[in-house]
């Protein structure tokens, strides 16, 4: 196992779970203030590897909530991967660490082999294209995104969620959180760079939810045998998380916008394989 | 390289009601399950994307195995590969929880029909056999070389990583 630890305190979550945990493969896409979040989290509990890919560095604003990020990291304009990995294995020194500083999109050799993906990206197009990867190389998303809207003058809303989603089961589509108003409305407001909120409470919450979704699917510690998806809302206002409303009224199935005859990779040839493994 | 095995809970529990039906005079069943497949970095990764069951007329008496298929069988399979740019896995299931292994028999029937599937389409082919909550699995990465698959994981609201032994473990 690539972990090692006294994990005592929490084998509640089954005798298997130390081992499990160490095998896992979590891919976590974007290490800002809810990835690394995440990083943390799962290197606490033991997460044996992990792949992060963030194309950014640290900067002065990411202060206010980039777990492990200090004041010399901004000088040096770290990037948040090296922060992310930096601070799993001052937890975990022997955790396995793959770490891509750029779009996801040019690192997917780290997406294909997860048994989970964490999701925390900007926009609702990104969330759009990462579930469509994770779909294809069927593995399970979980999805966090916190929003700070201006209702009044000195008078905000404050508001996130953590959506789970599983191959075969409904998509962000499906569950309406994606919608083409939305997507149309971002694209509309691309290039509005403006100032987007965001706060270290808020997003460690969140990152919390996700990391406990996370446990739930791997270990048996709770018996919610026959769901396929999680969509929990977070009121920061009044402090409150609830189980979303919205697939009440939205929510088809099966889903149609995904297809299990889509997955793997369209180009995949055995002259792929590295020099070598191909014994012909 | 590590050979990955990838298939939804649900994907699973179908071809498993399958493959407990019974038949009118073999006493068990055997399908395909069509793989799509990629590759990461050190890992070859094979998805399930369909099962194809093999059809009652298709099966012929043999009463020294389980089941025998017959030559129909195989070419209906190797038409969908050829049809499409998939892998054919034989799947059969041995009626227990725990890892499952091939048998002599299995092994030796493999051998006879997987390796004409890269005369069709030049992917991973293989074969596995399923338990009630465990598989095994071999993979032909030509018509020559044949390897374990390392690793089977289910996924779902549930979802298992499986180590799982190779083909040859009964060997060791």
């Amino acid at each position: 196992m690539t972990v090692r630890g006294d994990f005592s305190r929490q084998s509640f979550l089954g005798p298997d779970s130390e081992r499990i945990f160490a095998e896992a493969r979590v891919a976590i896409v974007g290490l800002g203030g809810g990835g690394s979040h995440i990083a943390q989290q799962l290197a606490h509990l033991g997460v044996g590897h992990f792949r992060l890919i963030d194309p950014q560095e640290i900067e002065d604003s990411n202060l206010n909530r980039l777990v492990g990020g200090t004041a010399k990291d901004v000088e040096q304009k770290m990037p948040k991967v090296q922060i992310a990995e930096r601070l799993i294995r001052s937890i975990r020194p022997s955790a396995d660490v793959r770490a891509a500083q750029g779009e996801w999109q040019t690192s997917d050799n780290l997406l294909k082999d997860a048994h989970v993906i964490f999701g925390c990206v900007d926009g609702y197009r990104q969330r759009m294209y990462l579930e469509q990867a994770a779909r294809r190389f069927c593995i399970p998303y979980i999805d966090i995104g916190m929003d700070i809207t201006k209702l009044a003058e000195r008078q905000y809303a404050v508001a996130g969620q953590m959506i789970v989603t599983v191959p075969d089961g409904p998509c962000l589509s499906c569950l309406g959180f994606l919608t083409q108003e939305r997507l149309n409305k971002e694209e509309d407001d691309y290039g509005d760079a403006g100032i987007h909120p965001q706060v270290v409470w808020t997003n460690g919450t969140l990152a919390s939810l996700a990391v406990g979704a996370f446990v739930r699917m791997l270990t048996p510690w709770y018996d919610d045998a026959g769901r396929d998806f999680e969509w929990l809302e977070l009121d920061g206002d009044n402090q409150l998380v609830s189980r979303s409303r919205q697939p009440e009224y939205t929510l088809r199935r099966p889903c149609t916008h995904f297809s299990p005859h889509d997955r793997g990779d369209p180009f995949f040839e055995l002259n792929g394989l590295k020099k070598g493994e191909d014994l012909k | 390289l590590k050979i990955i095995f990838r298939a939804t809970a649900q994907f699973l529990h179908a071809v498993r009601a399958d493959l407990a039906r019974p038949h009118d005079f073999a006493a068990e069943r055997v399908g395909f399950m069509s793989i799509r497949a990629a590759i990461a970095d050190d890992n070859l990764i094979l998805f399930a994307e369909g099962y194809h069951a093999v059809a009652d007329e298709d099966y012929i008496v043999d009463p020294t195995v389980g089941a025998m298929m017959g030559q129909e069988a195989i070419r209906k399979a190797l038409e969908i590969s050829l049809l499409q740019p998939v892998g054919m896995f034989h799947v059969h299931m041995h009626d227990h929880v725990g890892r499952p292994r091939f048998s002599p028999i299995d092994l030796s029937e493999q051998l006879k029909f997987v390796p004409d599937f890269f005369n069709v389409r030049r992917v991973p082919h293989g074969a596995i056999v399923l338990s009630h909550d465990k598989a095994a699995g071999s993979v032909w990465l030509n018509a020559k070389t044949v390897t374990g698959i390392t690793e089977f994981n289910v996924v779902g609201w549930r979802t298992i990583f499986d180590f799982a032994a190779s083909m040859f473990e009964h060997q060791r």
